[in-house]
């Protein structure tokens, strides 16, 4: 049927021309699986054309081609290509095989991509279909529970923030993006929709990065189209979910409020000033004036939305192929007038100039829109949890309950009912970032191919705040007036404006080789590149002389801040990869890298990598003996150095500030007023630092890879190291007398190591009709010191103490709680002194702390190791997955949960009515109290938490100990999704080749040992005044034309 | 193209590029300045001794350590956090400085001044050395009030890297060592200062400011320290000073604090006719202060600024709401300052047989009559700040006619009124469990800015920081000439400070040490005198001595109620509770090893020639 074909290339005046020479024929045939039924859906394409068709449900197709089409390729999700010659048949029988997926994948590794058979690193893939699962703000939160080797923590999750991750828990990896070094901002702000693949290097297969691979590296593939992808395939997808918190702690009422202050008098030997009469009444709660208020409510909206669109065109003929994609994300905060959104375009786009020469380009752009109210003081978030604590149950938000007058309540910078964007202000935070990748490669057919990529991304951030001042006031009931409060409400007018630009330049050129002879496959990589990033900061802010005009004045600016900072990198890359038969697998990385950081001559180092792997189930032995236990069997092995010139602390800060090569002054060093004149400071700098180098990590990983049961169990195994040595340090034994007024620069000294392993195990089966995969998967990885410069100690004790050699890192000291004293005369008659001060501060319900070296005093002598490290990702984490699938139904589910971390509640966790504010009403219920609060000498009564005294932080209770520090432990549901594929015929109609809605809810529950605290386990924040993570309740759908 | 030739092409277009490499990394920082840049530039070096001014060690002033002034007896600390009312002994590392980074910053530049200052003239460099050689003098007279005597290092100590640097190793000086080395310095660059007039960098009477309090304090110890029943010394000397020096000290201070006030180009502010107004602008007023010598100025137009008004204004005057009233003067120091009739301090709150009240129709008349330096330091019941009362009042005292006694109703609501409509608590309080409230019952007015909008966190500050003043020098003038048996002199000075305060000519006829001490005491409050002060005299421990029933040690506080007693003559008359501040909770101790902070044990490891100092 020629005129179909006319009809759909009209434009096309070259398809034309060969129409009229050539003659068309029709293809027809069937398409089936292994077990014989039809697969419908499979893609049937002329080789090297866009002429193409997909099967219909019976697994039939026809096409018509014309005479010189020579190659038919069935292609189908799931299932190994083939290419059938057509020669002179015209009707084909083809049997699609499932694809060894875990073999045939093909994984993206440093400089170029890999057959997951044949790679040796420890290296972890995702592909695109796993990271949407989620619905995720950071592309960091879609990894999280995916797969081994990535550990995770949340620990504010406010709309827009993303997950800590960490490979191995080793530090902030290196993240790179189709080839170019970035870092998790940018990560973690990609459209969720355009990448295709993450690859994660944990091993010596990162070495290849260089100075910046000590903590892994994180790879990211955009989509692009391909050749032979056929005409334009367009993908919308979106979701709308409805979010409320996990968990937040609640607020004392009112009550519980004013008992406590009773009883915290009386505890403090005070008279109360709250009469019986007057708590009588908060208690009843009814009459005007005593009633509770309940600032929880008030803060924290229910069922907030946050929704997603997104749509891609791709396509791709001979010539050209293109991915063009723009999505958007909107996610509202809890609190009322807070919000994030964020678009992303990318449109990657290759074209043939040649036969040989190829050009292409991936230009990405997004912007990220933070808006808050402006709530004065640092964070803007922080005020409205500061307020749930901060706020007294017993006072009310507005003036006599009248929302037109906020009332001046006794601290009403945290009085809820000024968080709203027309009393007090707005904060906005937009980050605008354009990058463009462009590349050239020229493939000179004996196998090697030559490219050149250059980079350009500029950010730029505009931080845009303006905070009003409003009055507060009072209610005169006698004279029904409202009276403004001198002074009160807010009278700290500020403006301010941030610009931060960053411009990111990246140079790369790079020869690629492989060849296969025989038996030999041979591939080498070779590239040079160089990278740099100016980093311009500037702050103006102003005393807006109203609330009006937010345009600038210089008559109103008081601050101005210039910064400036700049990194620059060059670097010598090279990977050799050979194999035998596919059996016997070895590779070679190594990268000569050099940093802008270090004194000139001094800034190059080599970075060798190595690894090897031996694919046992290839050899002869084990062909026809094992291999019906064994689908594949291969052992790896990976030995390589890498660099660091950054601290793993939590700025990531450089190993040595930059420029400390330099002797001179620096300038605008503090400032003096003389005779009223303002004088900028000149500092002397330091002495110049010229000795301390890079850290150098060894990194040594054994793994296994293996599939059983007909490859329906597969896994994977690894155990791990990374020893780090040259940590910086003072060498301490050439002591310089203080007395010179300056420190002898820290050289490369201490090591430590991070240890540990991981692992995944996946079935994947099938009963009937209903396909599933179950998939666990663990990592457990832990730091520990090993050798100190010379250590000194004092004396035993302080060895015990504060010796680092061969210890595992960041122990927490604290004392032991071994008991509650039950009553003054426990007190009186207790032998050792537990406060320090004779036990004059006790009463019943205060610790008993274990007296460890039994001096008779409580002291710091007593504290031993009771936790593992705060705020850090957890040494082990854990996930589950698993999918069912039946006809066009799918059901997926993910726990991810973790162990070994320890939470610290302090402040509002901890101290009752912690300035001057409330408590969580837990503190305040369930505590040591008297039956007759007023009365001192009425019974005790037992609870969980100490007698209440207000305003006494520094009583020995508490001091940090094993109640206060809690290990934590939990997993939690964090995705569940049931989705349905609507059958194709129905859509066909309206043009689509597929239609899947979907529903899913994120962290529907936890199962933890801090629920008691009312504390999502994930936050670090020992005040807990932190955005918690959300559940949330999601529908979706995704429909492609 | 042949196969061979692009060969080429590759591996030239990469040798290339990596000869770039290393250019590549070479970057040129946009904020350090050359060594040959800033010694010929006069306004480059004045930018170095900006940093240096700014760098100078205090214990207390405006923008750093101010919170200390809650940590002896002039106050306590009414904002959030405890600890200042809960020290239970003083640490031995308390006052601990041993700041030779800024002191080698100074020898660095006078060496390279030298060097290589080759285009500035001989008057320009000698002006800048004897300033430099000031600021040094300044920084060992910290070192030596709180450590005793240290090495005196003068020049650059240059380590060679050859991997053993015990040659740079120096002992300790003898304490009196350094306090003459100040001495000797000062004189010896006193007439090459320059910057007469100035009152934020030194001049030819600056440095005999430092020199007089640098000698009293020398004098002082010389004297009180060997009285001592067991006197702290070091068998080096390196603390400790024989008492037969005292009277040289004595004699160098009073000629140093002479050679000020007779100079006649400093005199004490009175401009103010309210004596006590007076007072207060006597130390904050920035502009036609003949008073001032010596000042650490703030600029808020330049954000130079700080947050002291913020944190320590009266509750209900307060602008912003995160913060306020956390230095609050303690009763003891009101009761310091004494009537104008000469009387001691002490409030009449009860009649002389103690069995009632006395009765005061306003708030503020249980003050009157107190020297004026009482209301130019401290906000009391009655007075106001930027014109607006402060409201203090702690409840009512209800009469209870069943039981003949007064029963106390507190309220915690600030500015809550009574139900007869009249006021509960005042917005100011006092309140015993609040935060951010007085709980002593005063708030304090000296250094707090009466600039509007001078509280809040946007704008915040600029008031100075005074160091020096002609208060001070006809104080110490007076001391050394009482040390030295110059009665006369000794009466002279003190009286011109106290008729300032409105006691009149001549107020004093006989004067001893304790009665001066009380006099700096009250003049002086909060101006980072009262440690080192009772520190020199040998009295902390004795005045501090961490015992609960020794009034010194503890803080008091005053509370005012309104009397509810309908019908009877007291009603709505006003009563004083002195009572124990409700949230303060240790009695101040000093110990014997607190006239000496320790030396950190690192200092000692990498100078074994570094000594102990005693108790250690």
């Amino acid at each position: 049927m020629p005129q179909e074909l006319i009809a759909s290339t009209l434009h096309d005046n070259h398809t034309k021309i060969e129409l009229v020479r050539s003659v068309d024929k029709t293809l027809t045939g069937k398409i089936v699986d292994e077990k014989n039924n039809a697969l419908p859906g499979v893609s049937v394409v002329v080789k090297g054309t866009t002429t193409g068709t997909t099967a219909n449900t019976d697994g039939n197709f026809s096409l018509t081609v014309n005479d010189a089409a020579q190659i038919l390729t069935f292609s189908f999700i799931g299932y190994t290509s083939q290419d059938v010659t057509i020669g002179n048949q015209t009707t084909f029988s083809v049997t699609l095989l499932p694809s060894n997926e875990e073999l045939t994948e093909v994984v993206v590794v440093g400089y170029g991509t890999q057959s997951a058979a044949t790679v040796t690193g420890a290296v972890s893939n995702v592909q695109a279909k796993d990271l949407i699962r989620t619905p995720s703000i950071g592309t960091s939160d879609a990894l999280v529970g995916r797969v081994q080797g990535i550990t995770a923590r949340k620990a504010d999750a406010r709309p827009g923030a993303s997950t800590t991750i960490q490979i191995r828990n080793l530090g902030t990896p290196l993240y790179v993006i189709d080839g170019v070094p970035s870092d998790a901002g940018n990560f973690n702000n990609l459209g969720q929709n355009d990448i295709e693949s993450i690859s994660i290097l944990k091993d010596a297969s990162a070495a290849i990065y260089g100075l910046r691979a000590a903590n892994g590296v994180v790879l990211v593939t955009t989509k692009r189209g391909k050749a032979g992808d056929g005409p334009a395939r367009i993908n919308i997808s979106g979701y709308y979910g409805l979010q409320n918190f996990t968990r937040y702690p609640k607020p004392a009422n009112a009550y519980q409020h004013m008992r406590g202050l009773v009883e915290s008098d009386v505890n403090q030997g005070r008279t109360p000033t709250i009469a019986p009469a007057e708590l009588a009444k908060w208690k009843a709660g009814t009459e005007k004036g005593y009633q509770s208020f309940d600032y929880y409510k008030m803060v924290m909206r229910p069922n907030v939305p946050q929704y997603s669109l997104n749509a891609n065109v791709s396509g791709g003929t001979e010539k050209v192929n293109y991915f063009l994609s723009v999505g958007h994300l909107n996610q509202d905060a809890l609190i009322e007038d807070f919000k994030f959104k964020r678009t992303n375009v990318q449109a990657n786009i290759e074209s043939n100039i040649t036969k040989r020469l190829k050009v292409g380009a991936q230009i990405s752009a997004r912007i990220e829109d933070r808006f808050q109210t402006g709530v004065p003081g640092l964070d803007d978030y922080f005020n409205p949890f500061l307020s749930i604590f901060t706020m007294w149950p017993t006072e009310r938000p507005y003036a006599n309950d009248n929302p037109k007058y906020i009332n001046q309540t006794h601290n009403v910078n945290v009085n809820p009912a000024t968080y709203k964007k027309e009393i007090t202000g707005t904060i906005s935070e937009i980050n605008r970032v354009v990058k463009g990748n462009f590349y050239a490669e020229y493939d000179f057919a004996f196998g090697l191919k030559a490219k050149g990529t250059y980079s350009y991304q500029f950010l730029n951030f505009d931080f845009d705040g303006f905070e009003y001042t409003y009055d507060a006031y009072t209610y005169d009931a006698a004279n029904d007036a409202y009276n403004v409060v001198a002074g009160g409400g807010n009278q700290n007018p500020w403006r301010e404006r941030r610009k931060r630009n960053i411009v990111d330049r990246f140079a790369q050129f790079q020869l690629n080789y492989s060849k296969q002879l025989g038996d030999h496959e041979i591939s080498a990589v070779a590239a040079y590149e160089q990278s740099d990033n100016v980093n311009t900061y500037l702050v103006v802010h102003t005393v807006p002389p109203n609330n009006y005009i937010p345009l600038m004045s210089f008559a109103n600016q008081d601050l101005l801040i210039d910064e400036w900072s700049t990194e620059a990198r060059a670097g010598y890359v090279g990977r050799v990869n050979y194999n035998y038969k596919q059996k016997y697998l070895i590779e070679g990385v190594g990268r000569y890298d050099g940093s802008f950081l270090y004194a000139p001559g001094k800034r190059f180092g080599f970075f060798p990598g190595v690894s090897a792997g031996w694919r046992i189930s290839e050899e002869d032995f084990f062909k026809g003996k094992l291999d019906n236990i064994f689908s594949n069997l291969k052992i790896r092995a990976s030995y390589g150095r890498t660099g660091s010139d950054r601290l793993n602390n939590a700025n990531n800060d450089f190993l040595v500030a930059p420029f400390s090569y330099l002797p001179g002054y620096n300038f605008l060093q503090g400032s003096a007023i003389f005779n009223g004149t303002y004088n900028i400071g000149v500092r002397p700098r330091g002495l110049p630092i010229t000795t301390l180098s890079w850290i150098t990590n060894i990194s040594t990983n054994v793994g296994i890879d293996f599939g059983l049961l007909d490859g329906k169990l597969s896994g994977q195994f690894d155990v791990f190291a990374r020893k780090r040595e040259g940590l910086p340090a003072a060498r301490y034994d050439v002591l310089l007398p203080s007395e010179v007024g300056y420190s002898l620069p820290n050289e490369n000294l201490n090591s430590d190591v991070n240890r540990g392993m991981e692992g995944v195990l996946t079935y994947k089966s099938s009963i009937g009709q209903i396909d599933y995969t179950f998939s666990a998967n663990a990592t457990l990885s832990r730091r520990k010191d090993l050798d100190f410069y010379k250590p000194r100690f004092g004396n035993s004790y302080n060895e015990y103490r504060d010796s680092f050699v061969n210890r595992v890192g960041n122990i927490n000291w604290g004392y032991q709680v071994v008991g509650q004293f039950q009553s003054m005369q426990e007190i009186e008659s207790h032998t050792v002194n537990n406060d320090e001060q004779g036990n004059r501060t006790q009463l019943p319900g205060d610790f008993i702390y274990k007296d460890v070296n039994g001096d008779g005093i409580i002291n710091n002598l007593d504290e031993r190791p009771i936790g593992y490290a705060e705020g850090a990702n957890p040494y082990l984490s854990f996930a589950f997955n698993g999918s069912v699938a039946y006809k066009g139904f799918s059901l997926f589910f993910d726990f991810a949960g973790a162990s070994l971390q320890s939470f610290q509640r302090n402040f509002e966790m901890k101290i009752p009515y912690q300035n001057n504010g409330t408590s969580p009403d837990y503190i305040l219920e369930d505590r040591w109290h008297r039956e007759d609060p007023y009365d001192p000498n009425s019974n005790w009564i037992s609870g969980t938490y100490p007698a209440i005294r207000k305003d006494n932080s520094s009583h020995v209770n508490f001091r940090k100990s094993d109640f206060w520090i809690t290990n934590v432990k939990y997993i939690r549901l964090r995705n569940i999704e049931l989705g349905y594929n609507f059958d194709q015929k129905i859509f066909k109609k309206i043009g689509s080749n597929g239609l899947r809605i979907y529903v899913n809810a994120s962290n529907l529950f936890s199962i933890d040992n801090v629920k008691k605290y009312g504390i999502d386990p994930e936050i670090s924040s020992g005040n807990a005044l932190v955005y918690p993570q959300q559940r949330l309740f999601n529908a979706g759908f995704n429909i492609t034309f | 193209m042949p196969r061979f030739t692009k060969h080429i092409i590759l591996i030239f277009t990469i040798l290339i590029l990596s000869g770039c490499a290393e250019e590549w990394l070479d970057r040129k920082p946009q904020n350090i300045i050359l060594e040959e840049q800033i010694w010929n530039d006069s306004k480059l070096i004045t930018g170095l001794l900006a940093n240096y001014y700014d760098r100078l060690p205090a214990h207390t002033t405006l923008n750093t350590g101010w919170a200390e002034f809650a940590a002896y007896d002039e106050a306590m600390w009414s904002n959030n956090d405890d600890g200042r009312n809960n020290i239970v002994s003083y640490p031995f590392d308390r006052w601990r400085l041993w700041d030779y980074g800024l002191i080698r910053d100074i020898n660095l530049a006078i060496e390279n001044i030298e060097t290589f200052g080759t285009s500035l003239s001989a008057t320009q460099k000698g002006q800048f050395s004897a300033e430099l050689r000031f600021l040094r003098a300044f920084v060992y007279f910290e070192l030596v009030k709180r450590m005793g005597g240290v090495p005196l290092v003068t020049k650059q100590l240059i380590y060679d890297f050859n991997g053993n640097p015990a040659y740079l190793q120096q002992a300790r000086n003898k304490e009196e060592e350094v306090y003459d080395f100040i001495a000797t310095e000062l004189d010896a660059i006193k007439n090459q200062l320059g910057n007469g007039g100035s009152n934020t960098r030194a001049n030819k009477f600056t440095a005999m400011a430092l020199k007089s309090r640098a000698m009293l304090y020398a004098a002082s110890i010389a004297k009180y320290n060997s009285k001592m029943a067991t006197p702290i010394s070091t068998p080096g000397a390196e603390v400790g000073i024989p008492a037969a020096r005292a009277n040289d000290y004595y004699t160098k201070s009073l000629a140093a604090s002479e050679e000020i006030i007779n100079s006649g180009s400093y005199q004490l502010y009175k401009t103010n006719p309210n004596l006590g107004e007076n007072f207060y602008d006597a130390i904050t007023k920035k502009s036609a202060n003949p008073e001032i010598i010596l000042a650490q100025d703030f600029l808020v137009s330049k954000d130079k600024r700080h947050s002291f008004t913020y944190d320590n204004i009266a509750r209900n005057v307060r602008e912003d709401n995160l913060s306020s009233s956390s230095i609050t003067p303690s009763l003891n120091l009101v009761e310091d300052y004494e009537y104008l009739d000469g009387t001691p301090g002490e409030l009449k709150n009860r009649t002389a047989n103690n069995t009632d009240y006395i009765y005061y129709t306003n708030p503020q008349d249980i003050f009157a009559n107190k020297d004026a330096r009482l209301y130019g330091t401290i906000i009391y019941p009655g007075t106001s700040f930027r014109g607006i009362p402060v409201q203090i009042q702690a409840g009512v005292k209800l009469w209870n006619a069943t039981s003949g006694t007064f029963q106390n109703v507190e309220s915690n609501v600030l500015g809550s009124n009574y139900e007869d409509g009249g006021l509960l608590t005042g917005s100011s309080g006092p309140q015993r469990s609040q935060t951010e409230v007085t709980n002593s019952g005063f708030y304090l007015r000296k250094y707090v800015d009466q600039t509007a909008m001078s509280s809040t966190r946007g704008i915040r500050s600029d008031m100075w920081w005074v160091r020096f003043r002609l208060g001070e020098i006809y104080l110490n003038a007076s001391e050394a000439a009482l040390e030295l048996g110059k009665t006369a002199d000794a009466l002279k000075y003190v009286n011109i400070v106290r008729e300032r305060a409105g006691f009149g000519a001549g107020s004093l006829k006989a004067l001893t040490i304790e009665r001066l001490q009380n006099e700096r005491r009250v003049e002086l409050a909060f101006e980072d005198h009262r440690v080192w002060d009772l520190k020199r005299w040998r009295i902390a421990h004795e005045v501090w001595n961490g015992n609960a029933s020794n009034p010194d040690a503890v803080i008091y506080a005053l509370y005012p109620y309104r009397v509810v007693r309908p019908g009877h003559a007291t009603h709505g008359k006003y009563v004083f509770d002195k009572l124990v501040a409700p949230r303060f909770r240790a009695p101040r101790f000093f110990q014997m090893g607190n006239y000496y902070s320790s030396i950190e044990q690192i200092v000692i490891d990498n100078n074994p020639k570094i000594v102990r100092n005693p108790f250690h």
